[in-house]
């Protein structure tokens, strides 16, 4: 079971079981428990090739044993996100811990990765249990509907779920050409039925400069 | 007296005549009232000798005593406070995580091999402690720093709590801490998982753990 000990802190009752984490995030346990390095993030041969080549690389491990452990990275917020069989998609930088039961996999993002500077793979994670995702700041949730579609600054784009198509928009014009931009030149655009995830913080984009 | 946390990251404390108050050096934000510092030449308390043995022990973080009539607000690089009240018992925390303690605490520095011998000394190392620590003993409060704020995490015989070196803080108690590795082949051909090295503490008290994995 996941739960928040502080809003930086993820505590995770274990009996047995096992959990996956980012490599190194384990900043205290207390009982039993065995870390060991999920090559290829624990999806086999075929997941390690394709992390390879797509730079969506995520170094996991997993945790498995008796009593409570305690995962934090560099202070950033932490939200849990509980799937019940559908796909969550998220930055590999920014997952945190897994329930062990859930699969991991990458998918092709097109032009909207490029722009937040993440390459153009991200990771999906799907089945039923827990998700622990990392923000820096505490993160919105926004929903988006049919009639509301939502424009989200790339380098604030932490994660989504539900049924989406995200689309790239842009807004450059002959100002952002001669250095005159408002710093927001590229959006991504969600349509359709689901949740986006959005921290109070941008990474360097290649957007954001222009 | 005491500390009150303004904020997550701001202290206030008050100055009273008679009272004193160390802390680090630069970490004052503002004052109210008639309030002085003074660098210590000495580091912290207890004569030449303690002196010396800071230096020796690297353990010499610059400190000033804040004396007067008044109140201090404190604060440093935007880092988390916690203020944790001692009793009578001992608080062993890194000199460079000390913001701010009250005069009633008596300060020493302590030789980590004693506690664990050979194994003290390389959990030093590799914790990048080296090889002392800072103790307070005694009534009062401290402030102590940390990245992306503490979970205090109690230890109880029979219960150790296994802590990763870069994470810990502080603790206090009748704690005995030892280096516990869990190196397997994985690790020297570098697929560990990068939790080869725990700090394993046992007995009864707490542990300070902060939310982050860096160092101040």
């Amino acid at each position: 079971m996941f739960r928040l000990q502080s809003s930086k802190v993820l505590a995770v009752d274990m009996t047995g079981d096992a959990v996956k984490a980012k490599n190194g995030s384990m900043v205290a346990y207390d009982g039993e428990m065995a870390f060991k390095k999920l090559t290829g993030g624990g999806e086999g041969i075929r997941g390690m090739v394709t992390r390879r080549l797509t730079g969506e690389q995520m170094t996991l491990m997993e945790v498995k044993g008796h009593g409570t452990c305690f995962f934090a990275d560099r202070a950033s917020e932490i939200n849990l996100i509980t799937l019940q069989g559908d796909k969550l998609y998220v930055e590999s930088s920014n997952l945190l811990a897994t329930d062990g039961g859930l699969r991991t996999g990458t998918t092709f993002t097109g032009l909207r990765g490029a722009s937040q500077g993440n390459g153009l793979f991200t990771t999906t994670v799907e089945g039923h249990g827990q998700v622990a995702v990392m923000s820096d700041g505490p993160a919105v949730v926004l929903r988006v509907s049919p009639q509301y579609p939502l424009s989200v600054d790339p380098g604030a784009y932490v994660a989504h779920r539900g049924n989406l198509r995200q689309s790239f928009q842009s807004g450059v014009t002959f100002r952002t050409l001669i250095g005159e931009g408002g710093g927001e030149a590229f959006q991504i655009r969600f349509e359709g039925d689901g949740l986006v995830y959005v921290q109070p913080s941008e990474r360097n984009t290649i957007a954001g400069d222009v | 007296m005491g500390f009150r946390e303004i904020n997550s990251k701001m202290i206030e404390a008050t100055v009273a005549p008679g009272q004193k108050l160390f802390s680090q050096r630069g970490a004052m934000l503002a004052y109210k009232g008639e309030v002085s510092f003074t660098p210590n030449v000495m580091g912290g308390q207890g004569g030449v000798m303690s002196m010396i043995g800071r230096r020796v022990a690297n353990e010499d973080t610059p400190l000033m005593t804040v004396e007067g009539n008044g109140t201090v607000l404190f604060g440093h690089g935007g880092h988390h406070i916690e203020v944790i009240n001692l009793s009578g018992d001992t608080l062993y925390v890194e000199a460079d995580r000390l913001l701010a303690f009250e005069g009633t605490l008596r300060q020493s520095t302590v030789f980590l091999g004693s506690q664990g011998g050979v194994m003290g000394m390389v959990r030093g190392q590799v914790s990048g402690q080296g090889l002392f620590t800072t103790s307070l003993t005694g009534h009062g409060a401290v402030a102590v720093m940390a990245h992306g704020g503490v979970i205090e995490l109690p230890i109880t015989p029979g219960r150790p709590v296994h802590v990763d070196p870069q994470a810990y803080v502080a603790h206090h108690g009748d704690v005995r801490n030892k280096l516990s590795t869990a190196l397997g082949w994985r690790d020297m051909v570098g697929r560990g998982s990068g939790e080869a090295f725990q700090l394993e503490l046992s007995g009864s008290g707490a542990v300070y753990v902060q939310a982050s994995e860096e160092k101040l």
